[in-house]
């Protein structure tokens, strides 16, 4: 027993020394890099050139509607498919032609994917029976990572004897025990409720930071991205729009599309004057532009939350006439007409609100908003 | 439910399995009468007529026959059902359409037609008649039933449990051993309880393709009451029907009868 132990921890850190890193905790693994990946399916290319590269230990967030690729890319990533152009490396190694049995990533489907004629047991022990872990080692590591996600005394169960949630906490388990160089995570939450959803969800970031495994999550569940992710990268139509951290993502969208795909936003035309700031419908407003600054004279568009918009008497900023103020709770909603159309600002509930028709001026800090060349 | 609708569908239950267990019952019965004319109920009681079937060699060798083909049948159903169920729920393939449609509406086609074409196309191919060409003729019968059955256990497989398999670390033939194959493990074993069945129990297609010197339990049996109604005709049939509970049982206790025809057995 206490050999085999031993046996083992000398092939994991063999293993890891050949993949180049120096033998160490599992967070130093899981760098995966794409460079200019491809897909064409059905003669529509439904990835075009997607480069990525995540630090060890990375949450990163595939997130996009339907049909915008993540899924394909996040299939090339395991080897599903193959990539019709780009290479895939994981920790320097490139793997794009490696079938996905030879590549070391643990996937959880939307559909838990568990299968259904064995046991809870049989299925987390699948993968170390496919590496031939001896039968003792293999009963310990299970027990061991079915108590890790909250299923110990369900190990005897068959797949649909489980609730939805308990299906995915085996399906997560089943991934993780191999201890896999990346696990990849295929709208895990989308078939539960919401309410499991989100519990879900906070205990997979929890277990993920501790552990330390690289996570690849693709998602269409805007606030789910910005919930767990480090970093999100947004896809539509085969590209990805923009790649940082979630508040970057929120505050300083870098397209219309990634402005409009996360929550809601103002989106207002101007002309850049240099040096980081614009001029919108004659007032002089401040954004950050996202990569480049443009050039003075280009036209720009302002994306603005409605978050951090304030409503001032006075003041420096974009002039208007208050059009609608609305109770919701747990904010204000306040319409202001101005000259470069109306702006929507979600005061906190215990803002003081402008009175219907009053003349105001909307302000923001130049951080919170962004301003991309139109 | 009222007192009264139920005494009613427990009579209608009844009638219905009285209806349906009567004619095994009169042939069980009249096996077994000292007459030399199948009549019910019996007169006396006799193993005489038993001991005239074991007497006929010929009708051993009818079964041996029968029993062979139809496990030929069985057999082979069951793995062309697999590949021809694997390749149209696959792939996408120049006439995939044309070979599902065929093979559904191959159920529509009546035995007795089925017969004289293939009495035709074995004399046009020069094929004469063996055993081999009666296991094709069955085959035409069987295969459609078991690649239907495999295309309804695939469609009840989650292919990402394949991917997961897969990811997990087993290569193309483990993912399809471990994964693949237990989800079609009960259409398998249907197709090939239906194929042994249909092809053991079949007259119409065996008469147009045997001959006099290769008969097939059920033609045999067909070909002797035409000149012989004795009580032997109702004793081989009923070592028939104990020969069908046997394979019954016997597959009850490997897999489950109900769970072989999809119902669904896990009422969680």
């Amino acid at each position: 027993m206490r050999t085999r132990t031993t046996r083992q921890e000398a092939e994991r850190s063999v293993s890891t020394s050949t993949t180049g890193t120096p033998a160490g905790p599992a967070a130093r693994r899981g760098r995966l890099r794409l460079d200019g990946v491809r897909k064409v399916l059905g003669g529509k290319e439904v990835v075009s050139a997607v480069d990525l590269e995540t630090e060890p230990g990375e949450f990163l967030t595939l997130l996009g509607p339907s049909g915008c690729g993540k899924t394909t890319t996040l299939n090339m990533v395991a080897g599903h498919l193959g990539a019709d152009g780009g290479v895939i490396e994981v920790d320097g190694t490139d793997v794009t032609g490696t079938p996905p049995h030879r590549r070391s990533m643990g996937m959880v489907f939307q559909s838990y994917a568990l299968f259904p004629h064995m046991t809870i047991a049989d299925n987390v022990a699948f993968g170390l029976r496919m590496r031939k872990v001896p039968a003792a080692e293999r009963r310990r590591q299970v027990e061991e990572v079915l108590e890790m996600v909250g299923l110990d005394g369900m190990a005897g169960r068959h797949p649909r004897q489980l609730s939805g949630g308990q299906q995915q906490r085996a399906a997560l388990a089943r991934a993780l025990v191999i201890q896999p160089d990346l696990l990849l995570l295929d709208e895990p939450f989308s078939n539960l409720d919401a309410q499991l959803r989100v519990r879900l969800r906070e205990e997979v970031v929890a277990l993920q930071r501790r552990i330390g495994t690289t996570t690849i999550l693709v998602t269409h569940d805007q606030e789910e991205a910005l919930a767990v992710s480090d970093r999100i990268a947004v896809m539509a139509d085969g590209v990805i729009h923009q790649l940082d951290r979630p508040r970057e993502i929120y505050l300083r969208p870098a397209t219309d599309f990634v402005a409009q795909f996360i929550g809601e936003v103002n989106a207002l035309d101007g002309t850049a004057t240099g040096g980081g700031a614009c001029e919108v419908a004659g007032a002089r407003v401040g954004a950050t532009a996202v990569g480049d600054p443009p050039a003075q004279g280009a036209g720009v568009r302002v994306y603005v939350r409605p978050e951090v918009v304030r409503i001032q008497a006075d003041g420096d900023g974009l002039r208007g006439t208050v059009r609608e103020t609305r109770f919701l709770g747990s904010r204000i909603r306040c319409v202001v007409a101005t000259g470069a159309g109306e702006v929507t600002a979600a005061l906190p509930f215990d803002a003081q609100v402008p009175a219907m028709g009053e003349e105001v001026t909307c302000a923001w800090r130049p951080s919170d908003a962004s301003m991309a060349v139109r | 439910m009222t007192r009264l609708t139920r005494v009613l569908g427990t009579g209608f239950a009844v009638l219905v399995g009285l209806f349906l267990i009567a004619p095994v019952v009169v042939t069980v019965a009249s096996s077994l009468t000292t007459t030399s004319y199948v009549t019910f109920p019996p007169k006396g009681i006799t193993l005489r007529w038993y001991a005239e079937v074991f007497g006929k060699p010929e009708f051993l060798s009818s079964f041996v026959l029968s029993a062979g083909v139809a496990l030929a049948a069985a057999a082979i159903s069951a793995v062309v059902g697999l590949a021809g169920g694997l390749a149209i729920h696959r792939y996408r393939f120049p006439g995939r359409g044309a070979l599902e449609a065929v093979l559904s509406s191959a159920f529509a086609v009546p035995t007795i037609v089925l017969g004289i074409g293939l009495l035709q196309w074995f004399a046009q191919m020069g094929l004469a008649s063996s055993p081999f060409t009666l296991l094709l003729a069955h085959l035409v019968l069987t295969v459609p039933y078991a690649v239907r059955l495999v295309l309804a256990g695939l469609a009840g497989l989650d292919r990402s449990a394949e991917k997961a398999a897969a990811g997990l670390g087993a290569p193309p033939f483990l993912v399809f051993w471990h994964v693949t194959l237990p989800a079609v493990r009960g259409a398998l074993i249907g197709g090939a309880f239906f194929a042994f069945i249909t092809s053991f129990d079949d007259l119409t297609v065996a008469l147009f393709v045997v001959t006099t010197d290769l008969q097939t339990l059920p033609v045999r049996i067909f070909n002797y009451m035409q000149y012989d109604y004795d009580p032997t005709v109702t004793a081989i049939g009923t070592l028939m029907v104990l020969f069908a509970v046997v394979a019954v049982v016997v597959i009850e206790r490997f897999v489950g009868v109900a769970r072989l025809f999809g119902a669904d057995t896990d009422h969680k």
